[in-house]
């Protein structure tokens, strides 16, 4: 039974990744423009706004250009420059009567209770008629309809999808200093003890040490796996549950996970990591890996690229995620492809509003809309290369500003579209998708190509072990989630106790404290908590 | 009272509100700018409050909000929370560690300024004193979190002395100190001013009597110029005593780590953290905690207000 959940999980996974090219979209054919003469509200919380060039979205090709193109005026609102973009839309929020026609933001979470309440619209009796687009590419894969739904089968949103199916999801991991490498003569180290002893010869050259940004990075990416354990310290979001043959686990309390803190004390004891690492963040680090006080962290492959950027050269680079000495590995930073964001109707627009919102949406799941949220106009933004791949034009790639794609296109931050894998490609330097190329092929990108079972291998790694995008409480498990203190209180209890027990003020390896660690979850409800957590899980499971 | 000729006849309230208007009209448009100001700025928000006793639910409205059941819910909570111990002692540790080591400190800087001769002197050591104070707080929080570094200020002196490198705001020991000493330095400059101010208000012939009696410069500031400047000391207590729960969790949340929550999380950063912290933000239960630091503010307040009318003329009502 296990193997063949496992089995159909592999499946599900290996579709995600690879289903998503333009080819494999409904074409939009002539259905648009749509020539409306109706003008549609739409507010983004965060990842459209107008390039940070123009004074406001009327100066935005990408803007301006998706109106003509589905022939429907916009009004476009994004939160007030400065504002937390939650806040303001739950400040937004607080005026049902008066919302704009479409809104993007974080709603799955109180998906049920928007819909009770008349909030949004239900979408299900419309969606296969005014956005096929959309449904056909739901259908391509059982967790995308999954996500998108609620557990009694109502679709209420547009979601984000990555065509990669989880690549970039894994955009942090272990990065060293390859030119320290080479002058001991080591190799990339792809094993904990490996790179154990990496850390140690460059703490006797050089006297750097493993350091890095705990809260920022470090506690969310973890290195649990290579102790076989699932789910990271940061509990604070949905990275610290993790689902294992259809139950629900929380992280911090697998006997596994105590192996990973007991490495993890015994690499501070030794000084061989920064002190500092608890308390500094994306700034703070960078003085030290440019002064050479640091040959091993963990960080983006964004920051990665800044990194080699202000040193001037290509000195960091991307490892992989450390596995067992006998070469397995649990759990790593990773994802599906979906984003937790979506894009909801709501009830504002009256029944015809809804339906010309609806094919709006749909647009972006065609072939022309993909290439357009994608990549903006062709011949203006950009143009196929020899090999029939979109590439900028010099419009975009002589433009020096800030990520200039933004200025034409939708879909760099995640939006209501399928972002591709070669808008990614075009925007990063080599060494980042090199070192995202690291961190997400643990078993190597030529074997995951090659090998079905090496693919399924590492998308179990990556996402398969997580707690899946899309899955609603009802309103009543939400309040009584808030009652019991929810994530809250279980991210402070395990904070504080990951710090206590690396940094030694607990003793990890005595089984008394350990067990005192554990009996102190019982005052956090964490028992009540994963039994709501999997009243959900299968109700999803069901879906 | 005093007897009235038996033709007086006392002016009723009425009365006497409109010979008071007719005497300070324009006094009164003045002072309507501020009326409106906290009507609308302190008092109709307190509507809000009612969120503490309610399952706030943004796209529900304060008004269509269900009430907890039972309605003192949120309270229960935060009264049974497993933190609500070391919140509460942390808070009022931090607190009055700030109040008996920070409020005696700007006094005595006054009071040094007031015995400097040299103008010139007295105006640059103000001007320096001052500055941090302009300072942003994350600049001089990071400032703090740098020289607290292994590699750090802190540490190079420590190992000049033979001491071990660390970091100092890892170590619970050290961390209530480097908040106490920071926001000294922080504050001594600024709010050492109204001190000042009430020194220049004493009077100079006073003095001039004291040193004809024969007193030396420490009898004087001790029987002239800290009792002139007393009540405002005590009004100034008061007002500090009323804010006994208002720890700002700024410069906490840019301070510590996880590994420091015992002896630095208190009420403001925990509830940072619910609100901020990821996931949906528990409006309800932020605002009923907020409303139960108020209260025991008031309690410290009245309290202190009450205490210091007894034992002194001074106090704020």
């Amino acid at each position: 039974m296990k193997k063949i959940l496992a089995l159909a999980l592999s499946l599900c996974l290996l579709l995600a990744a690879t289903t998503a090219f333009a080819a494999d979209l409904l074409p939009a054919g002539d259905r648009y423009p749509l020539n409306s003469d109706k003008t549609i509200t739409w507010y983004s919380q965060d990842c459209l706004n107008p390039h940070e060039k123009f004074a406001d979205w009327t100066e935005s090709p990408f803007h301006t250009n998706l109106a003509k193109l589905l022939g429907v005026d916009i009004q476009w609102s994004f939160p007030t420059t400065g504002a937390d973009g939650s806040s303001f839309t739950n400040t937004m929020m607080a005026d049902p009567g008066s919302l704009p026609n479409i809104m993007k933001g974080y709603f799955m979470d109180q998906a049920n209770m928007l819909l009770e309440d008349e909030v949004i619209w239900d979408l299900t009796d419309y969606i296969q008629e005014y956005a096929p687009a959309y449904y056909a590419w739901l259908q391509t894969n059982p967790a995308y309809d999954r996500a998108m739904k609620t557990d009694d089968g109502r679709y209420y949103a547009f979601g984000f999808f990555r065509e990669d199916g989880g690549w970039n999801d894994s955009y942090l991991g272990v990065v060293v200093r390859q030119d320290w490498l080479k002058e001991c003569d080591l190799e990339v180290p792809t094993t904990i003890s490996e790179l154990e002893n990496v850390i140690r010869v460059f703490h006797d050259k050089y006297g750097a040490q493993f350091a890095f940004p705990n809260d920022a990075r470090f506690r969310q990416a973890g290195i649990q796996g290579a102790f076989g354990a699932y789910a990271t310290g940061y509990v604070a979001s949905d990275y610290g549950w993790y689902v294992k043959d259809g139950k629900v686990g929380f992280g911090a309390t697998q006997p596994e996970w105590r192996e990973y803190m007991k490495w993890m004390a015994k690499m501070y004891a030794e000084g061989l990591i920064d002190q500092d690492s608890f308390s500094m963040d994306d700034t703070s680090i960078k003085a030290k890996t440019e002064t050479g006080k640091a040959g091993v962290s963990v960080t983006s492959m964004g920051q990665l690229n800044i990194w080699n950027k202000e040193m001037g050269s290509d000195t960091w680079i991307g490892a992989h995620f450390p596995t067992a000495d006998d070469g397995s590995i649990s759990s790593q930073f990773g994802g599906f492809g979906i984003g937790t964001h979506t894009t909801v109707i709501t009830k504002t627009a009256d029944e015809e509003t809804m339906k010309l919102c609806l094919q709006m949406l749909d647009y972006a799941y065609t072939q022309e809309g993909f290439l357009f949220w994608n990549y903006g106009i062709e011949g203006e933004s950009w143009e196929y290369d020899e090999n029939g791949v979109p590439k900028w034009t010099a419009l975009v790639a002589e433009d020096n500003d800030n990520d200039p794609m933004t200025k034409y296109n939708g879909a760099t931050w995640g939006n209501s579209c399928i972002q591709a894998t070669n808008l990614l490609y075009l925007k990063n330097s080599p060494v980042a998708i090199a070192a995202n190329d690291a961190f997400f092929y643990t078993f190597g990108k030529d074997e995951y190509f090659a090998d079905p079972e090496v693919e399924a291998k590492t998308l179990a790694v990556t996402g398969g072990w997580k707690w899946p995008v899309g899955i609603t409480f009802t309103t009543d498990e939400s309040d009584q989630l808030d009652l019991l203190g929810g994530n809250s209180n279980l991210n402070t209890y395990v904070a504080e106790n990951y710090a206590s027990f690396i940094t030694g003020s607990k003793d990890i390896n005595d089984d008394a404290v350990w067990e005192a660690y554990l009996a102190g979850f019982d005052s956090l409800n964490l028992e009540k908590i994963l039994a709501i957590r999997q009243g959900a899980l299968d109700r999803y499971e069901s879906r | 009272m005093t007897a009235h000729p038996p033709t007086y006849r006392h002016p009723s309230f009425g009365q006497r509100i409109l010979r008071d208007w007719k005497l300070n009209k324009w006094k009164y448009v003045l002072i309507i700018p501020v009326l409106v100001y906290l009507a609308l700025f302190c008092y109709k928000p307190m509507y809000g409050l009612v969120i503490a006793f309610k399952n706030y639910k943004p796209t529900r409205g304060i008004e269509r909000s269900a009430w907890m059941d039972p309605w003192y819910s949120w309270f229960e909570k935060f009264f049974t929370d497993p933190y609500f111990g070391r919140l509460i002692g942390n808070t009022f540790t931090i607190s009055l560690l700030t109040i008996v080591f920070g409020f005696p400190a700007p006094i005595l800087l006054a009071l040094l300024l007031n015995e400097i001769k040299s103008n010139k002197f007295k105006r640059t050591v103000q001007t320096i004193t001052y500055m941090p104070y302009f300072i942003s707080m994350v600049v001089t929080c990071a400032l703090i979190r740098v020289y607290c570094q292994q590699d750090g200020l802190i540490s190079d002196v420590a190992a000049l002395f033979g001491g071990t490198r660390q970091n100092w705001l890892m170590s619970s020991s050290y961390y209530r100190t480097i908040y106490i000493i920071s926001e000294i330095w922080q504050t001594i400059g600024w709010n050492s001013i109204i001190y000042l101010a009430a020194l220049s208000s004493i009077d100079q012939e006073q003095y001039e009597a004291a040193r004809i009696d024969g007193a030396n410069r420490f009898q004087q500031c001790l029987h002239i110029t800290i009792p002139g400047i007393m009540p405002t000391i005590i009004i100034l207590f008061i007002l500090r005593m009323g804010a006994i729960l208002n720890v700002g969790y700024e410069k906490t949340l840019l301070l510590y780590n996880s590994n420091i929550y015992d002896v630095s999380d208190i009420i403001s950063t925990y509830t940072y953290r619910l609100s901020f912290g990821g996931g949906t933000p528990q409006y309800s239960y932020s605002t009923a905690i907020g409303l139960f630091n108020t209260l025991v503010n008031v309690v410290f307040l009245l309290g202190t207000n009450f205490f210091s009318s007894r034992v002194s003329e001074n106090s704020l009502f």
